[in-house]
């Protein structure tokens, strides 16, 4: 009785302090702001199950993910243990689940076996971080904290797993010896104890007890350490990934307050019309904890800083100052230090303005960080749980450029490119058939004013309708069209930029001013299917421009060819033996995760494709997305682009095949730089199928 | 104190330029409006002088002589950050009819620093700035790189020719504005965008006078002729070229 009594009362104040720190870091959920409605419960479902019990992307580094698949696996059976010992602890019965039969044999088995296994885990896990130089979990953010941290958990889980042996040793060893029944399967301690010296029934007990209170108060006190450490993982990284944010990882989510503001410019009289409760937000993007969403702040909980983000960062595999980890560990840090303060002004005055002269932005985290993202999403990608450190990036850009009008000096100049001319760079739209000189190329208002309606619209974008080497690849892909008299037009003069630079830049507002122009102009002419011919464009067509109320269905030209190719449309043949490699444009791939098409092309054009070591969701950056084609790249000690053209370099093709403008622009100059323009050449897949062809 | 700055409306830099039916005037539809690159520079400085508090510049007023359709060109530089502006409501006629405009809206205020950009990037007649000074009787720096708040006077700075000449001049002055005043234009932010809507913009009628000038015609540049190509490997191509075809040796 009075075992029962003092399980009883350490239970309560494990209860009660876990109870208490939840409820100080629920309320600050509170203040964060909305970020989707949680809805579609099978498809989240389903996630969970793949990516949190499956623990697929921990495989994503097979070896070290092996183990941690182990150790989960190995907490998840010796969790329904631990729910028996509670039982066991509060009626005072002795393994009380055993009226389960050969289910509890189960659980006790895989339970004593996995004791083993997470023990050997653990301890290889230790001597990683104690005796090898794991770059990792280097880092400005790795303090010593986090490091200390780490090795407490490690022990404290060591020390859990070795209770647990002993204690299934002692068990078996005095129901052995005192000649009682054994309730459960205990193969370890099994043979443990077949190379035990012989102890008294007594001894066999003390074991037992001694063992079974060690191991549930240091799981009492695990618990109530984990919320005030990194390994809150352990209870929030399930959950976490129930909650994943569904959309595809290119797509950023519209502002709606921004919505508002532009359908008031672009309708005036509606502007004084507008219901007094429809205030604008107190601030546009995200400058302090309190502006993140709800999901943010949960996604900075759950980060264990594992650091497979920040090894993955382009930015930062480049010297630049960006970690992906880092952003979610100062959102953790600045919660912790603001939201007491929120907490208490708002029982105080009511939810006046907290100031305390700091904030994430500037104190935490510096403009040069920001503006070093790619968006190439490869940190979102690697996220063992899901978590999505881009589209707090770009929340807090657009803090920077819709309240307080700061972006990199070249970023201006795009903003007034895009406004005035309608283009990042500076050229007439007048000049938007440039490309298309002494070739058949339909356009839009042609058609409609003879009163045909073409199947497609071509969006040639940008950089096919400007830049003197892509023109040549969107030239390309227009004689493909032709030849297979394929019907289709392009909108010439009247396209526009589709705004993705502005966007990832921050700059909501004209991004919206754009979609809202172009979509009204497709609808004019009534579009219904789109060929893009750059993946920025594709993918802000795709995912984006749906949240703007226009739906199309979007194609890009990459997918078009492995189509044409499928259907035995385009005989291609020509190109056998030629060694070609490919660079998955981030947003082709990773952003929508198209990465079969533009193999199979390859794969249909040359017997010899070969691949980079980084290749599809692995692929790296080119180091132009995000609006990072239009400035200076950050201060680092390596430019992007040099890494990605060594990566391609070492495969030895002879042709580096590219899919997207930005890409390549990077790899041609990253050619130039390494002195190879002349061995190997960067080619889009639209010109290698032109070669292909023979046309 | 308070800054004016004068604002031309003038198309955008990628603009082809097409002249209207009679070659006396310019093609306007279809044309995107912006602020002269000189004078938006001058804003975005002006803007940053106010914006120190050291200063004591109070506010920044934009005028700019155009009818209405220039509005939204005013609208943006209030976005940008300008906290009034004045429109004399007449199509320019020439330099001196707006600087005669300019010079009777500032007379009606009080303004200490008055900033034209050198030029406009559509006419280029640089002449306004000095003639805005000349009508109102004070002194105008041309050609000015920098204007800085030294002791809570203004010092200009101006190029010239293999150095800088610094420059004290008693308020109020015409600052005829070079590029470099500004690093680069600022862009809008958000709020400046939502409070641009209801900025005051105060419209004049023009004061009755007459240009002194009139355009007669415009005409465009010849266009190009083709480059021609001469492959490496046969300089007697290019010989008989240069000598019979262009008729240069």
């Amino acid at each position: 009785m009075t075992k029962q009594i003092i399980f009883a009362i350490s239970l309560i104040i494990t209860l009660g302090v876990f109870a208490y720190t939840i409820n100080r870091l629920a309320s600050y959920f509170r203040f964060t702001r909305p970020a989707f409605p949680v809805r579609n419960f099978g498809r989240r479902f389903g996630i969970m199950m793949e990516v949190a019990f499956g623990q697929t992307k921990i495989f994503r580094r097979p070896v070290i993910g092996f183990f941690h698949a182990m150790v989960f696996w190995g907490f998840c059976v010796i969790l329904l243990g631990s729910v028996e010992m509670v039982i066991d602890g509060l009626a005072g019965t002795e393994k009380a689940l055993k009226f389960l039969g050969p289910v509890h044999d189960f659980i006790m088995a895989s339970g004593d076996i996995f004791a083993l296994i997470v023990a050997v885990a653990i301890i290889i896990f230790l001597f990683r971080r104690l005796f090898l130089h794991i770059s990792r979990f280097e880092g400005i953010e790795m303090k010593k904290r986090s490091h200390r941290d780490a090795n407490i958990s490690l022990s404290l889980i060591l020390l859990l797993m070795l209770s647990l042996m002993s204690m299934n040793l002692g068990y078996m060893g005095y129901r052995e010896t005192a000649g009682g029944q054994i309730d459960g399967i205990y193969p370890f301690a099994g043979m443990l104890l077949s190379v035990f010296p012989a102890l008294s029934a007594e001894t066999f007990n003390t074991i037992y007890e001694v063992s079974w209170w060690a191991h549930i108060l240091t799981i009492f006190f695990f618990a109530n350490y984990l919320p005030y450490s990194k390994h809150f993982h352990v209870f929030m990284s399930v959950p976490n990934v129930f909650l994943t944010r569904l959309e595809p990882l290119g797509k950023l989510d519209n502002m709606e307050s921004i919505t508002r503001e532009v359908k008031l410019m672009m309708n005036p009289e509606t502007a004084y019309a507008a219901s007094p409760s429809d205030v604008p937000p107190q601030r546009f993007g995200v400058k302090d904890a309190e502006d993140a969403t709800w999901k943010n702040y949960f996604d900075s909980l759950s980060c264990t800083e594992c650091g497979r983000c920040t090894s993955v960062c382009p930015a930062n595999i480049t010297g630049k100052k960006l970690s992906p980890r880092k952003v979610m560990m100062d959102l953790r840090a600045r919660m912790k230090e603001k939201g007491p303060l929120i907490v208490r002004s708002r029982s105080l005055s009511g939810g006046k303005e907290v100031n305390d002269n700091r904030s994430l932005l500037g104190d935490y985290i510096s403009e040069e960080e920001l503006w070093a993202c790619t968006t190439c999403n490869a940190c979102a990608r690697e996220c063992p749980i899901n978590i999505n450190h881009p589209s707090l990036i770009v929340d807090m850009r657009r803090y920077l450029v819709l309240e307080e009008a700061s972006a990199p000096g070249e970023l201006k100049s795009v903003f007034n490119n895009i406004e005035n001319n309608g283009a990042p760079w500076q050229y007439s739209a007048e000049d938007r058939m440039n490309w298309a000189k002494d070739m058949e190329v339909p356009v839009m208002s042609d058609l409609f004013a003879r009163g045909e309606k073409p199947e497609y619209l071509f969006w040639v974008g940008c950089a096919g309708a400007f830049d003197d080497r892509y023109k040549k690849v969107v030239r390309a892909f227009a004689k493909i069209l032709n030849h297979l008299k394929v019907s289709y037009a392009v909108l010439g003069r009247e396209e526009t930029c589709t705004g993705d630079p502005a966007r990832r830049a921050g700059n909501e507002m004209l991004f919206q001013m754009q979609a809202m122009h172009v979509i009204s102009t497709l609808k004019g002419y009534d579009v219904k299917k789109i060929i893009t011919a750059c993946p920025h464009c594709f993918n802000t067509f795709k995912n984006e421009y749906p949240d703007l109320d226009g739906n199309f269905e979007v194609t890009g030209y990459v997918q078009l060819l492995s189509r044409f190719i499928k259907e035995g449309k385009l005989d291609v043949s020509q190109l056998k033996g030629t060694k070609i490699t490919f660079h998955d444009p981030c947003y082709l791939g990773r952003a929508n995760e198209i990465y079969d098409e533009p193999r199979h092309v390859l794969n249909s054009l040359t017997n010899n494709f070969t691949e980079m070591d980084r290749n599809r969701s692995f692929a790296l950056c080119c180091g132009a997305g995000g609006a990072q084609m239009f400035k200076e790249a950050e201060k680092g000690d390596k430019e992007i682009f040099i890494e990605r053209t060594e990566d391609a370099l070492k495969t030895g093709a002879s042709v580096i095949a590219t899919a997207c403008p930005f890409c390549m622009t990077m790899l041609t100059d990253g050619l130039k730089y390494k002195n190879k323009e002349e061995e190997v050449k960067n080619l889009d897949i639209a010109e290698l199928v032109v070669q292909g062809l023979g046309i | 104190m308070k800054i004016l700055v004068c604002i031309s409306n003038v198309p955008d830099t990628t603009t082809k330029i097409k002249i209207a039916e009679g070659n006396a005037s310019i093609d306007t539809a279809g044309i995107q409006w912006v602020i002269n690159p000189w004078d938006e520079l001058s804003l975005t400085r002006a803007l940053e002088l106010r914006d120190d508090q050291s200063t004591g510049i109070k506010s920044v007023t934009v005028a700019h002589v155009g009818p209405a359709i220039s509005e939204p060109t005013i609208r943006k530089a209030l976005a940008i950050g300008a906290d009034d502006a004045i429109r004399v409501n007449a199509e320019s006629a020439d330099a001196y009819f707006v600087a005669e405009q300019l010079a009777e809206a500032i007379k009606k205020e009080q303004f200490d620093i008055i900033m034209c950009g050198i030029e406009s990037s559509d006419y280029n007649g640089s002449v306004v700035g000095g003639m805005v000074a000349e009508f109102l009787g004070i002194p105008s720096v041309s050609a000015a790189s920098a204007i800085n708040f030294e002791g809570g006077v203004p010092v200009i700075t101006r190029d010239i020719d293999g150095g800088k000449e610094i420059i004290n001049v008693p308020v109020p002055f015409v600052a005829i504005v070079q590029k470099g005043i500004a690093k680069e234009p600022r862009i809008a932010a958000m709020r400046g965008i939502m409070m641009a809507r209801t900025k005051p913009i105060k419209t004049l009628e023009p004061v009755a006078i007459e240009p002194l000038t009139q355009i007669v015609s415009f005409e465009k540049p010849a266009p190009r002729s083709a480059c021609k190509f001469v492959d490496a490997a046969n300089p007697g191509q290019l010989i008989d070229l240069l000598r019979n075809e262009a008729k240069v040796i």
